[in-house]
């Protein structure tokens, strides 16, 4: 009842922050536009006047960049560099923009104006870049025990087989796909308390986020897992799609771009249902702590 | 000088019978030398010990002193022999990481104690350090004819850590394991111009040069253990918890052998081919791909080059603990490597694989001198390896087949060529531990099948084909030299092509073999401009033109062409005009450029240089190609899929 509740109002407060949606679809547009665009233009200087584009028709075509010689180098650091900073400032951009949208889709009906949506942005900025922090490090550091340390160990071992390495690391990546929903439950309640209550700290906000993640778990798991499993079917129809997908005029160019930011609009919808949902069930389980406290004291 | 031939022959033919045939009808070799060794493995002290009875036919006309006989285990005795030196590291500190042989009796034929006559010696860098080549002055010298038998008891360690040879728990591969003899090259064989032992030390970056042998082995060893060689199965006695397996092998340059309890063992046919296969068990289902890929090798040279003339290949795919004796060649044994799990679209064990047969014929059958010409085993075999891989792999995805990316094996040597800062550092005509800054693998391998392949655009690759049949024909179970190999290119392009490329194809080999530059040709404009009327006092007598320029469209179209790199090849320029009209030129490359010009009522659309992209050895195809009309569709493409695949990224990675 609970997850079908929480997904069911979740997924019509999602609806109702559909402005809020685009806007954060088109910050990251333009972030990522900062980066694309120069690489773009050096891809086209570089290959200038040339038909070896022809044999880019197919696909990525590896001896077609690196006959590039200097400018293949140039480009693949300006790859790497502009990667790095679109990361870090994508880091700062989604904290802050995150802040906006679980303020958004906290209660029913809160449609709110640009200069809301930024205003709320604004207002819990700090406290989810901490929370983004914490939490991004922690899963680091369960990256780390979890899958590193175990092929360190596995690969430098003498007597383990081809077979053991495999089925070590297979159940070191199950073990962390697993252990993943919960790191975002307690990241999205976290968020989804602080967006609450304005008065809270990160670290209390954190706590919480523990709190309501065990507190209520088996239902809170189960739609993350639901949760996610939207977002993997339609990372399954990218990749389906995407790569694929060659188009070799002008007109083909702009579809296929039309398309991808599609997906990418239905990408972010996907995750700020997540938000939504866990903001919902955040709702009924301190509406429940509510009830049980009113009932005790009665 | 008769008499002695004679004399050889006679004596050659008697010592022969002593070794009757098993493996094939006939020798295919003339067996300058034979082994027989009988030995045992003790586990507990990683020793190979026992007996070795050897033989050296002196067929050339000198009287020689001395043999020579490598003691390649000895690379491993410590951080001071040559290889250890040239490669830096360490074998290891303790006791069991170290390597070496060590001979405990040396007498011959007569029983006469050669021990006191035995000198290490240090041909190529007077390394006193390094014990990799044993001298042993005859007590008589070997005169025309003679066979030289020794008696010889030795024990080999082997080292911990596998490099080609070695042991890894209870994993053994044991190669370059036996005292074994140089190669004497009398004056006229190769580059010799006197007659004289060639019998280099073991290098970082060498491999080896040795006769073609007939080997009679018996390994005694724990029971438990799967043992596979380059030889024929011949017996194998079960006695309590040990066994001695007994192997021939005929006609073969080296001898290696492995043991392992847990190697699974597979056996397939190809034609009259035993094939077996050995690899860990819980790699059982990358034995399909192995088989199959082994089998198309054998195909594909058997139909270009040369029958395989064996009966017997046994190939092993090393457990992860014994990786390092992985991708190397024993002729009728060779070492792969894969893993239990390699993506089906990822054909790097298959290239392994075929690389590594392919050493069946280039070195194993033309016996080359590794040490010296590196680029005729390894370059040569890179080359064919690219061309059985794309051939069954796909034209584009010889080395990753996925629907996302797309690699055929010879894009991917061309861009190790292309890529490498330190292309032009040295000819390709090194010894193989001459080339410097690390540019041994590059040079060997990738830039000689790059200009093998060029060398196939120019001349066709039915012509390529035959010079390697006659290569083989010529060659097989000899010892050719790079200058032998260039013989048969010149013989078999003049015989099929007359005067087409010159008298002979040494332009291209003093370019591409013998010289540093790069090949680089460059489509550097396209002009089309408008003719203009005759104007003023001219005496323009050519009344076409006169017509034409009563017209606005007539052009002048100029593809102007330009030379970049010092290579000079022939290529081909393709012009394509805005009326469909293309026209096929042909440029003997030579001048530093070239201009092709049209007049008439089309421009020139675009142009290409070597349209087919024949001319491998080209360090930058951007530059081939030029269009009035450039289509960044595919950029664009490209830019909106990283923009869109970083926004995902950036979803997916931030909470």
């Amino acid at each position: 009842m609970k997850i079908s509740g929480s997904l069911r109002s979740g997924f019509m407060w999602t609806l109702n922050a559909k402005n809020s949606i685009l806007i954060v679809w088109f910050c990251i547009f333009i972030l990522v536009l900062v980066f694309v665009f120069p690489l773009r233009r050096s891809l086209t200087t570089a290959f200038g006047a040339s038909m070896i584009t022809g044999k880019l028709a197919d696909g990525i075509n590896i001896e077609a960049f690196t006959d590039l010689g200097p400018a293949f180098k140039s480009i693949m650091s300006f790859f790497t560099a502009g990667l790095m900073f679109t990361f870090l400032a994508g880091f700062l951009l989604n904290s802050f923009l995150t802040a906006g949208l679980f303020g958004n889709v906290r209660k029913d009906s809160v449609k709110c104006s640009s200069s809301e949506f930024f205003g709320m942005c604004a207002g819990n900025f700090g406290a989810f870049l901490l929370i983004s922090l914490l939490i991004t490090l922690i899963i680091g550091i369960a990256f780390l025990f979890i899958i590193v340390v175990p092929a360190a160990i596995v690969s430098l071992s003498e007597t383990v087989s081809d077979k053991s390495q495999f089925v070590t690391m297979v159940i070191a990546g199950s073990v962390f796909l697993l252990l993943l929903p919960v790191m975002l439950l307690v990241a999205d309640y976290s968020r989804a308390f602080k967006a609450a209550n304005e008065d809270a700290s990160a670290f209390s906000a954190i706590g919480k986020g523990f709190s309501f993640a065990f507190s209520n778990f088996r239902e809170s798991y189960m739609m993350m897992l639901l949760l996610i499993l939207a977002q993997v079917i339609l990372g399954v129809i990218v990749m389906l799609l995407l790569p694929g997908w060659r188009p070799v005029t002008g007109g083909g160019v702009f579809l296929l771009l039309i398309v991808s930011q599609l997906l990418f609009i239905l990408r972010l919808f996907l995750k700020t249902w997540r938000y939504a949902s866990v903001t919902s069930m955040m709702n009924e389980i301190e509406a429940g702590n509510t009830r049980t406290i009113d009932k005790m004291e009665l | 000088m008769k008499i002695r031939l004679v004399l050889i022959i006679i004596l050659s033919n008697v010592f022969l019978s002593l070794y009757p045939q098993i493996v094939n009808l006939k020798p295919l070799s003339e067996r300058i030398t034979g082994y027989k060794l009988d030995v045992r493995l003790n586990p507990d002290k990683k020793t190979v010990t026992g007996d070795m009875q050897a033989f050296w036919v002196n067929r050339s006309a000198d009287t020689v002193p001395d043999i020579r006989l490598h003691l390649y285990m000895n690379a491993f005795r410590s951080n001071r022999t040559t290889m250890y030196r040239e490669m830096g590291g360490s074998p290891g500190n303790d006791e069991k990481d170290l390597g070496w042989i060590e001979i405990n009796s040396f007498s011959d034929k007569n029983g006469a104690d050669l021990i006191p006559r035995m000198q290490y010696i240090s041909p190529d860098d007077g390394n006193r350090d390094d014990r990799t080549v044993l001298r042993v002055l005859l007590p008589q010298p070997a005169m025309p004819g003679d066979t030289v038998i020794i008696n010889v008891n030795f024990e080999t360690k082997l080292p911990s850590r596998i490099r080609r040879t070695g042991y890894s728990g209870d994993f053994y591969f044991v190669a370059q394991w036996f005292p074994k003899f140089g190669v004497y090259e009398p004056a006229g064989m190769r580059y010799a111009s006197k007659g004289g032992w060639n019998c280099h030390q073991f290098h970082a970056t060498s491999e080896f040069y040795s006769n073609h042998s007939v080997y009679d082995v018996r390994i005694t060893l724990p029971a438990s253990h799967v043992v596979g060689s380059g030889g024929m199965l011949i017996s194998e006695k079960a006695d309590g918890n040990m066994k001695t397996v007994t192997y021939r092998a005929e006609d073969i340059v080296d001898f290696a052998w492995t043991a392992w309890p847990g190697y699974a063992v597979f056996n397939d046919k190809w034609k009259n081919v035993n094939i077996t296969l050995l690899m860990p068990k819980d790699r059982v289902k990358q034995a399909g791909r192995q088989l199959s890929s082994v089998k198309h090798a054998l195909e594909y040279l058997d139909m270009n080059v040369g029958p395989y003339p064996w009966p017997h290949l046994t190939f092993v795919d090393p457990p992860n603990i014994g990786a390092g004796a992985g991708g190397m060649e024993y002729t009728t044994l060779f070492t792969s490597s894969s893993s239990y799990f390699v993506p089906p679209f990822f054909h790097m064990p298959e290239m392994v694989t075929v690389h590594e047969f392919g050493h069946a014929y280039f070195m194993g059958m033309l016996a080359s001198n590794e040490f010296e010409e590196p680029w005729l085993d390894e370059g040569v075999n890179s080359y064919w390896e690219e061309k059985i891989m794309d051939t069954y792999y796909g034209n584009n995805s010889g080395l990753i087949d996925h629907r996302f990316l797309k690699f055929s094996d010879v894009s991917s040597a061309r861009v190790s060529y292309v890529t490498s800062p330190s292309r032009q550092l040295v000819s390709n005509n090194e010894y193989s531990w001459n080339y410097p800054h690390g540019t041994y693998g590059m040079m060997s391998y990738q830039k000689t099948a790059i200009w093998l392949h060029t060398l196939e655009g120019i001349i066709g690759t039915e012509t390529m084909n035959n010079v390697f049949r006659e290569y083989y024909r010529r060659w097989a179970f000899k010892h050719p030299s790079g200058r032998d190999f260039i013989n048969v290119v010149n013989d078999v392009v003049r015989k099929e092509h007359g005067q087409e490329f010159g008298p002979d194809m040494n332009w291209f080999f003093d370019q591409t073999l013998y010289g540093t530059g790069i090949c680089d040709y460059k489509v550097s404009g396209i002009v089309n401009s408008k003719y203009s009327k005759p104007e003023g006092k001219t005496d323009t007598a050519d009344a076409e033109v006169r017509a034409w320029s009563s017209t606005d469209s007539l052009y002048i179209s100029k593809a102007q062409l330009e030379r970049v790199g010092e290579v000079k090849l022939p290529v081909d320029v393709l012009i394509h005009f805005d009326n469909g009209d293309e026209v096929l030129e042909r440029w003997d490359g030579k001048e530093r450029y070239k201009d092709f010009e049209y007049k008439g009522y089309k421009q020139i659309v675009w142009v290409k240089i070597d349209p087919e992209y024949k001319i491998k050895m080209d360090v930058d195809y951007v530059n081939n190609s030029m269009t009035t009309e450039p289509s960044k569709a595919p950029l664009h493409r490209i830019a909106n899929k990283i923009m869109t695949f970083t926004q995902f990224f950036l979803s997916i990675m931030l909470l």
